[in-house]
């Protein structure tokens, strides 16, 4: 085994730990002090901060460490996450104490931010000489090179002629600073360059911040300080600077403190690189987030006026989000080399994220307290003068969560766990009961199936229907019930029995999973809820399912854990997994259902009052200083997109395949190639123009929902044409001969062959299609109408009526026009159409955010189909 | 015996002259009874004039042969011989290219495979086809073996056919399990059917693709060039396979390789460049004594 490969441990021994834990420590110190000087740069916190203001910066910087590092290492423990670097858990057990350290410093002196900064330098310097002197004198072990390199010192030289020409310019006169820039530049880079590496690349990096800590921490250089170069109308301040000094201070110790860790030579060099480059990366994205930031923050205080959310409803939120962190941090590293701490730590670091902020979250609801923050946004007056009014984004410490909210991300994680068990088909002994349950599960869940049906067509007119209805609710939450309990006596007969009664686990939970879907959907078509007393039943069995699921999956992951069928035990752990999740799904629908809150003692489901969003959520109030919100704009924008797609898509792959699989690649193909081409640069506002002049007069002669959605379809279809028979193209025709080979028509071979081939290539095209549409203004000025006052939002959904004359399907809701969001825009920034400019800029960021939304729609279901492909 | 080594003797002498001096009629006699090969019951498949045109590239010329059933028979030539043209005809393959041009006849248990009444589905159930390079669908295991019997209505799976109580799975794992089994891949993959098809290695892809082949229940398997994109443990697995097969299947097979021919193939068919059947016979007697000097220059390596 070379060197460059060797593993870390080849290099470790117990006496170097302290050595080792000392740098990890030093590493840590300085991405510490990189991003509070980002945060500085950012102006997140001021430079003068002391007392209570930084106690609190510190205070929620000490939550997020310990919560990333603590759920790190928790799941480590557990062994549900690998963390095998020892760099990696040295440095972030060093990120832990030396956070909650100065937490403590600042808690204890009340120092101001800049002293805490020079502070910080100094401690990193002086830990640098150490390290770097105990190389020198042998006490570790180590492979320095003979020099630290020209391309190092040439760097060092540089920032020596930078730290010489400004101390000389401040006390010589006239062009003798430079004299003072090139001896400082002689001094660094012969100090890097002429010693061994394990001194070359240390002193000089502990002397630059030390330097950088003297200047800090004498003040010569404070918040105060201004430097009004001639020529500029104006200056630098020590605001600015002294972050920088402190952002390159740590750059540079973290990258020596990283060369040292890795006992210097070509290890050396690599980690302190990659370390250098890591930092880069966090500030290229942070400059990046900034930008965003930027960009955004003129509309969003008026986008984000009164946000409220339940500090329980984010967490709920957060379980998707959980369980894909922890799936990727469950992904093999690949080998043992070195450098696989670089992957792992990139791996664990959604995982660290989630457990920050869940850290929070939590703490939120035991101490009761609502975490805001307060800004102000101007609306319009009445004279059309701006008004100020405060408001405040809040994550309150409430324990209610919103119906949707929780039935949407757990029905995710249902058919998530769901699919990832592997089947257990022909697992354990086929009981009698077994086979009983598996006979009527079905029956009974079709025959409610079919009861909704007819309470649906026929309503509840007679008191009798109710009776009835509530008993049939009543049978089905309790076949529900004992689907469930069947599924628990596989463990309660015998330790063999997740063996023996493989088959109880998968069937008793399914069952129970749906029969009581069945029975919530049956409920509300009934109109009842029964229960005893204030318990209704369906929620009642709904947590008797969530505690079964959670007892089998438990029981499961240890039975796993002692040795035993690993396939089975993990299934069942994943199906125990997703009836707690469907069943969670139920109590969620059955609150939006029924319209009752269901108080589960620590926490309720509970329809409303766990979200609220007044921009977005609200309707446009056409006067006065109340602003409303753009909620008839959002859901225009929505249904134009929902529409067009429909239109669009069938139509466009329809005749790609046409093109592509029946006729001949010929003159035909290339003119209909052209013509696509042409179509897809044409103008928007040409189509607008073609939607107004031929659609209009033949759709009621107004402008309207529907010559919107076709207008924009026109738009969508060459595209989708054009990328779909790129991708149908593209599909090997290995697979059309092997399919024509087993006498399979062609058709067929279009359909369960070629197509899921080229799905994910046809999402590609929706989805930079969807991208177009959903921002295009010109023409749905000319065929939407572009009314901010509209009070409503198109309801399109319960506007369809089922006519006895042709065209038999009417909806009023598509014929009249209605507000978009791009159209929004325009009216309010360009036309000044009623309301502020900022509502134009928030408008413009709930604009962003849909089409982000319709982008990671798009993304999934194309993630989805590839991987379809790929891994099955 | 005798007489017949010296009219070989004669044969060869005078098809070397005849490359010089004409004698057309003559040549295409001795073609004729080169080609034509004796063996008891009926033929499985029996082929007549048939030619075959690229555009203006005429690959084949009044190729006849008879192939008999629950044997091995192997096309052997040159690249270019318009042997896998004359593989691809006998179960209409060719129909899907544009350009091709038919004519002659090919009788599968004596009825008219080109017959415009043909039931193509029908055919190509009976007349199964294995390729090249292993063309396994981008699906899982399961779903690449019963693709065929689904799609031809022989079992119903989903949602749909669940509702309607006509759910076959179970008829699904039979013929998964007796198809894999059958191609000898059932070892390898039975703990994974679920698992996607194209993380097979390629002898085990090829080796699905004849279960795929044999799932549907055909009476011929065509083979073209099936073992030559694998490494050798792959393709003696494959050539084990191809002998097991001619029990209960007719097997046409074509191959390069004149050492695979040799070791799994009952009787050998050599065409040569131009698109000529010259030679059809037992597989001992092509390599051992073949009538044409022209095949035996190919098989000794002379030429080819």
């Amino acid at each position: 085994m070379s060197e460059g490969y060797a593993t870390e441990e080849t290099f470790t021994t117990a006496d170097a730990d302290a050595y080792d834990r000392w740098l990890d420590t030093t590493i840590a110190v300085g991405i510490l002090g990189f991003v509070l000087a980002m945060a500085a740069v950012g102006q997140v916190v001021t430079l003068t901060a002391s007392g209570d203001a930084l106690n609190g910066v510190f205070l929620t910087l000490s939550a997020v460490v310990t919560g990333a590092v603590g759920l790190t290492a928790g799941l480590a423990a557990l062994n549900v996450v690998a963390v095998e670097s020892r760099r990696v858990r040295g440095v972030g057990l060093g990120l832990l104490a030396a956070t909650l350290l100065l937490t403590a410093v600042v808690y204890a002196t009340g120092v101001q931010l800049v002293t805490l900064f020079g502070l910080v330098l100094l401690v990193d310097s002086v830990s640098l000489v150490g390290a770097g002197i105990a190389s020198w004198t042998g006490s570790v072990d180590t492979q320095p090179n003979a020099s630290a390199g020209i391309l190092t010192g040439s760097v060092f030289a540089l920032v020596g002629f930078g730290i010489g020409a400004a101390v000389g310019g401040a006390f010589l006169d006239g062009p003798l600073y430079l004299v003072a820039g090139l001896l400082g530049a002689a001094l660094f880079g012969v100090g890097t360059i002429v010693p061994r590496e394990d001194i070359g690349s240390t002193l000089p990096t502990a002397a630059v911040t030390a330097v950088f800590a003297a200047v800090i921490l004498t003040g010569a250089i404070g918040p105060d300080w201004q430097w009004l170069p001639e020529g500029l109308s104006g200056g630098f301040s020590g605001v600015i600077v002294v972050p920088l000094f402190v952002l390159f201070g740590s750059l540079f110790t973290s990258w020596s403190a990283a060369k040292c860790r890795a006992r210097f030579g070509a290890r050396g060099r690599q980690y302190g690189a990659f370390l250098v480059i890591y930092l880069n990366a966090v500030m290229m994205v942070a400059v990046m987030v900034s930008i965003v930031f930027f960009v955004v923050s003129r509309g969003v205080t008026y986008a984000f006026h009164g946000v409220q959310i339940g500090a329980l409803s984010l967490l709920v939120l957060l379980a998707p989000l959980l369980v894909l962190a922890i799936n990727r941090a469950r992904n093999p590293s690949g080998t043992s080399e070195w450098h696989s701490a670089a992957r792992q730590s990139f791996r664990i670091a959604p995982v660290a994220a989630i457990g920050s902020l869940a850290v929070v979250l939590v703490g939120l609801i035991v101490t009761g307290e609502t975490l805001d923050y307060a800004f102000e946004y101007t609306v319009l007056g009445d004279g059309r003068e701006e008004v100020p009014i405060d408001t405040v984004a809040a994550i309150t410490p409430e324990t209610a969560v919103g119906a949707w909210v929780l039935a949407f991300p757990t029905l995710i994680l249902a058919v998530y766990f769901f699919r990832n068990a592997s089947s257990l088909r022909g697992v354990g002994t086929r009981s009698p009961t077994l086979e009983r349950v598996q006979q009527a599960v079905p029956l009974v869940g079709t025959g409610l199936a079919l009861a909704t049906i007819a309470y649906v067509l026929v309503g509840t007119g007679f008191p009798v229907l109710v009776t009835v209805g509530t008993g049939l609710v009543v049978a089905g939450a309790a076949a529900a019930a004992g689907a469930t309990l069947f599924a628990l006596s596989a463990l309660t007969s015998g330790p063999e029995g997740l063996l023996d009664n493989a088959q109880y686990v998968p069937v008793g939970l399914a069952g129970g999973v749906t029969l009581l879907a069945v029975t919530a959907f049956l409920e509300p078509t009934v109109t009842v809820s029964p229960g005893v007393g204030p318990i209704d039943i369906v929620p009642a069995v709904a947590l008797l399912g969530v505690l079964v699921g959670a007892v089998v999956a438990v029981a499961a992951a240890v039975a796993r854990n002692r040795g035993g069928d690993d396939r089975v035990f993990v299934s069942q752990a994943l199906l125990g997994l997703s009836a707690v999740c469907g069943f969670l799904t139920i109590l969620g629908l059955h609150a939006a259902f029924t319209g009752a809150p269901v108080d589960l003692g620590v926490a309720t489901v509970a329809n409303v009052g766990s979200f609220d969003w007044p921009f977005v959520m609200q309707s446009y109030v056409p006067l006065g200083i109340e602003p409303g919100g753009i909620y008839p704009a959002v859901i225009g924008t929505v249904w134009l997109v929902v529409g067009a797609s429909t239109f669009a898509i069938p139509l466009g792959v329809g005749a790609a395949v046409f093109l592509t699989e029946y006729i001949e690649q010929g003159s035909f193909t290339a003119v209909v190639e052209t013509a696509t081409n042409a179509l897809w640069s044409t103008p928007s506002v040409v189509f607008g123009l073609f939607g107004a002049a031929l659609l209009i007069p033949r759709l009621g002669d107004q402008r309207s929902l529907l010559a919107g959605m076709l207008v924009l379809g026109f738009m969508l279809l060459p595209l989708v044409l054009i990328t779909s028979r790129e991708a149908i193209k593209s599909v090997p025709d290995e697979y059309r001969d092997a399919s024509a080979a087993l006498g399979v028509s062609r058709w067929e071979t279009i359909r369960s062959v070629v197509l899921p081939a080229a799905m994910p290539g046809v999402i590609t095209g929706v989805i930079l299609g969807v991208g177009r549409i959903a921002g295009e203004t010109a023409p749905l000025i000319l065929v939407l109408g572009s009314t901010l006052n509209t009070p409503n939002a198109a309801d399109v959904l319960g506007n369809f009526q089922l006519l006895s004359s042709a065209p038999f399907v009417f909806n009023g809701a598509v014929m009249e026009s209605t507000a978009a969001l791009p159209t929004g825009i325009w009216a309010t920034i360009a036309a000044g159409v009623s309301g502020s400019q900022s509502r134009g800029w928030g408008t413009a960021l709930v604009l962003l955010l849909v089409v982000l939304m319709l982008y990671s729609i798009g993304i999934v279901s194309r993630t989805y189909f590839r991987r379809k492909l790929n891994y099955e | 015996m005798s007489e017949t080594i010296t009219e070989t003797e004669t044969a060869t002498e005078s098809t070397t002259d005849s490359a010089q001096t004409t004698s057309g009629e003559s040549q295409e006699r001795l073609r004729e009874e080169w080609t034509h090969y004796r063996f008891d019951g009926p033929p499985k498949l029996s082929v007549e004039d048939l030619n075959v045109w690229y555009g203006d590239d005429h690959a084949l010329k009044d190729v006849s042969m008879d192939i008999p059933e629950k044997s091995v028979t192997a096309l052997i030539g040159p690249s270019g011989c318009g042997k896998s043209t004359f593989l691809r005809c006998l179960n209409r393959m060719n129909d899907r290219i544009n350009i091709a041009n038919i004519e002659g006849s090919v009788e599968l248990d004596g009825s008219e495979i080109y017959d415009p009444n043909t039931n193509l589905v029908e055919l190509r159930k009976r007349v199964g086809m294995v390729f090249q390079a292993p063309n396994p669908f981008p699906k899982s295991i399961r779903d690449n073996i019963s693709y065929g019997p689904r799609k031809h209505g022989d079992i119903e799976t989903g949602l749909l056919a669940r509702l309607l109580g006509r759910d076959d799975k179970d008829e699904e794992q039979e013929i998964v399990e007796r198809s894999l089994k059958q191609a000898a891949l059932w070892e390898e993959v039975s703990d994974r059917l679920d698992d996607n098809a194209l993380g097979l290695s390629g002898g085990q892809q090829q080796r699905l693709c004849i279960a795929r082949c044999l799932a549907v229940d055909p009476e011929v398997i065509l083979m073209d060039e099936p073992a030559s994109a694998l490494d050798p443990i792959a393709t003696s697995k494959i050539e084990d396979l191809i002998e097991e097969l001619a029990e209960d299947y007719t097997v046409v097979v074509v191959t390069h390789n004149m050492q695979q021919a040799a070791r799994i193939s009952d009787q050998t068919a050599v065409f040569l460049t131009g698109g000529e059947l010259v030679e059809y016979d037992d597989t001992d007697k092509i390599f051992e004594n073949p009538e044409s000097q022209r095949v035996e220059d190919y098989i000794t390596g002379k030429f080819g």
